[in-house]
């Protein structure tokens, strides 16, 4: 029987968790790296199939993900089964957990859309005294942010607002399509800035932990990895007080095993780390774990069509490309019915419109199908979530998964400020719309249930009082030092923001803090 | 004499005990090595080859190429309407098979035949209302309307939305979600990227299918299996 002590053992393998390896594992610390899911191979797990040949014609199973809007027939075998590892929350309150257990985790199915916080979110009660500040600022990240986006080529263009930070950016010089100009115009009139968008351009089109970080972290020989192992729980050692345990199971055989390591680093994702430390019961003495859960509106936007471009008159000069309005409420002056703000993703449509953009038949539908094809125009909202206690998860002791580990019970629901956000949303949306000269096909008022923009934050939020918060600046424990929590359940407020460029900011940040402890002897 | 018997005799079993190890060390296997998986009766070259054998030359044939599907869920007079519904709302055009062509009502069947309760109810409580109109405004079922007749009972509910948002009233969302899923049932058709392929097109529903990534060997059964089995 192995009685090895690893150095550190991380827990998942995403961006946070890969950004934690290849930092540590180049500064000669071992690792060893534990993984929920199997090791994915595109090339012997997946083929090219036509719909008609899938079991349900490219319709979802009924039943299976009600949950993942974002999954289809094709895809359904990539997220987690949500009958393997089910969650509960209050009928009326619907949660969308979306999850990836594979190895590389939610890093291979991302959006790309790549952002920096402001100190408008780092420093957002000092703003406008809502909520609680982080403990760090802008400028105590820039300098992660600038090596993140290096290593994910992050396409963008300096635009000088400090609500949407400039970066290291590979530089986005492409011009202006016709449609997107008449959109900045209309903007212009209202006050809204509108800017280049800002996406990982990764390598070979690919921007995910295993292709950017992990293998660099393997080069060195110093990391080692299991996947298909299911973390259980984190145990104490009774005679130093100091986390130093992982009992997990195998996720196949049920096999159940535990590993002992000096350092435990958490990396499975908001919502995996806080179970887990949650069915282990330590590291919450300020009793805010759980807490604050935070995440971001989806689904409010609108459609439209651009008439110059109907009836085969789109061409590359007038449509095309996309563009993003950062946050523009509640920066110089104050919105009417909502307190922080929203960004705006626009695109453009080249190709066929959505049959349920027309409410017509037949072929009258099929007229106009043809008749609009590539004349698309859209907008969608990214708005902030306010940060609140009662938005909490906990462990349901009468639910357990697949392999009887108690599940999460979710507690959360948008309130008045997110729903007046939306309005807002759609609202402006229309009045740019429509002083562009496009016509509003649809609109959509509605935000999606919590969860669904896949960006859940918070539950183990940072601070300096450790009676508020869980994690400190360097998202290290403050009950047990040799404990940290480096996906996005650290975060204070969630922003607009896609957060992915902050959580690996954030988990470089606090590799290299912990790097430093060790080699000083400190942990 | 005695004495020179016994130690013959202990000589005599010592070498009969030697000779049987002997025997059993030739004929068993060693403690540490686990026992042979039993195979078929005889010693049969179980998967010999199958690492050496090509592909068959063979395209694998969907059911729906040569097969009808049986429809059980809806009543008659349900699936009459769905029928009519789905000839008015994606009729054939263009070369391309209409819905009835794609056997979309039989597939809806099925789908909603297997789906939860809620997407059943609604189904049937639609098609139940739009038959009750129909014999309410002209006096027949919706089935043996006309074109012009059936529009006066669907165009008013037809709406435009945006994906996860279908019209929130019971009786509007019935429509407009039938609607998509009848495009929906019929464009992924084999029938429809037949004619797709025939007119120099590519077919529109081709996509990477990942299969189960080393799947849970006890998973439980899925929702469809679970509901099948109650």
């Amino acid at each position: 029987m192995a009685e090895e002590i690893v150095d550190v053992l991380i827990i998942g393998s995403g961006h946070s968790g890969g950004m934690a390896a290849k930092i540590l594992t180049e500064k000669g610390i071992s690792c060893l790296m534990l993984n929920a899911g199997p090791v994915a191979d595109a090339h012997k797990d997946t083929e090219m199939k036509p719909a008609y040949a899938l079991p349900f014609r490219g319709f979802k199973e009924p039943g299976r993900l009600p949950h993942v809007f974002q999954s289809n027939e094709f895809n359904a075998n990539t997220w987690v089964d949500e009958q393997e590892v089910p969650y509960t929350y209050d009928p009326q309150h619907p949660y969308n957990w979306v999850r990836v257990r594979l190895f590389g985790g939610r890093s291979l199915f991302w959006s790309r859309q790549s952002f920096r916080l402001s100190d408008y979110e780092f420093k957002g009660k000092s703003h406008d005294g809502y909520g609680d500040d982080w403990p760090i600022s802008l400028a105590d990240v820039a300098p992660y942010y600038a090596r993140v986006e290096e290593i994910f080529r992050v396409r963008g263009r300096a635009e000088g607002l400090p609500q949407y930070p400039d970066g290291n950016f590979v530089q986005d010089d492409s011009p202006w399509s016709g449609c997107m100009q008449r959109f900045i115009a209309a903007g212009k009139k209202l006050d809204v800035p509108v800017c280049k968008a800002r996406s990982s351009q990764g390598v070979d089109g690919l921007a995910s932990s295993v292709n950017l970080l992990l293998p660099d972290a393997f080069a060195t020989g110093k990391l080692r990895a299991i996947p298909n192992v299911v973390v259980r729980e984190l145990r104490i050692d009774p005679n130093t007080g100091l986390v130093n345990e992982a009992h997990f199971v195998d996720r196949l055989s049920r096999r159940e095993m535990s590993v002992k390591a000096r350092v435990i680093v958490l990396a499975a994702g908001t919502l995996e780390s806080t179970r887990l430390l949650l069915n282990s019961k330590l590291a919450n003495s300020s009793g805010v774990m759980g807490h604050y859960l935070i995440d971001q509106i989806y689904g409010a936007g609108i459609i439209c069509s651009v008439p110059e471009a109907r009836d085969g008159k789109a061409t590359p000069d007038l449509m095309g490309g996309n563009a993003l309005v950062p946050r523009f409420r509640n920066i110089d002056s104050k919105a009417k019915n909502f307190i922080r703000g929203y960004a705006l993703n626009v695109h453009s449509v080249t190709g066929a419109m959505d049959p349920r953009w027309f409410a017509a038949y037949g072929e009258e539908l099929q007229n106009k199908l043809d008749s609009y094809h590539g004349s698309g125009f859209g907008t969608g909202i990214m708005g902030e979530v306010l940060a609140r206690y009662e938005n909490h998860v906990s462990i349901d002791k009468n639910v357990v998964d697949a392999w009887n580990i108690p599940v999460l019970h979710i507690d959360t629901k948008y309130t008045d400020n997110e729903f007046n956000m939306a309005r807002d949303a759609v609202d402006m949306s229309v009045a740019m719309a429509e002083d562009a000269g496009f016509e509003v096909l649809s609109k959509n008022y509605d935000p999606n249930p919590p969860g669904y923009s896949i960006h859940e934050l918070g539950t183990c939020r940072m601070g300096d009082d450790s009676k508020i918060s869980v994690l400190n600046k360097w998202c290290q424990s403050h009950d047990l030092k040799n404990l940290f929590v480096v996906d996005g359940s650290s975060f204070v407020s969630s922003g607009w923001q896609n957060p992915t460029m902050t959580i690996l900011a954030l988990s470089m940040r606090a590799s290299e803090h912990l790097a430093e402890q060790m080699r000083i002897g400190s942990i | 004499m005695r004495r020179r018997d016994f130690v013959k005799a202990m000589m005599a079993a010592s070498m009969s005990a030697k000779t049987m190890l002997g025997q059993q060390a030739s004929t068993t296997v060693a403690p540490s090595t686990p026992p042979p998986v039993p195979t078929a009766p005889g010693p049969v070259p179980w998967m010999r080859g199958l690492m050496e054998v090509k592909p068959l030359p063979m395209t694998p044939l969907v059911p729906d190429a040569v097969a009808q599907t049986n429809a059980h869920f809806f009543n008659d007079q349900q699936m009459a309407t769905l029928r009519r519904l789905c000839d008015i709302l994606l009729p054939p055009m263009r070369g391309y098979p209409g819905a009835i062509n794609a056997g979309t009502p039989e597939f809806l069947d099925f789908l909603i035949g297997v789906s939860p309760a809620a997407r059943q109810q609604m189904y049937q409580s639609g098609l139940d209302r739009l038959d009750k109109e129909a014999k309410q405004h002209f006096d027949a079922p919706f089935a043996s309307l006309n074109s012009s007749q059936a529009d006066q009972l669907i165009r008013p509910w037809l709406k435009t939305w945006m994906t996860d948002h279908p019209p929130t009233e019971s009786y509007a969302h019935f429509m407009n979600v039938a609607h998509s899923d009848i495009r929906t049932a019929t464009i992924n058709s084999q029938a429809w990227s037949t004619a797709a392929s025939a007119s120099g097109h590519e077919a529109p529903d081709q996509g990477i299918y990942w299969f189960p990534v080393e799947p849970d060997l006890q998973r439980k059964g899925s929702a469809l299996q679970k509901r099948r089995r109650s």
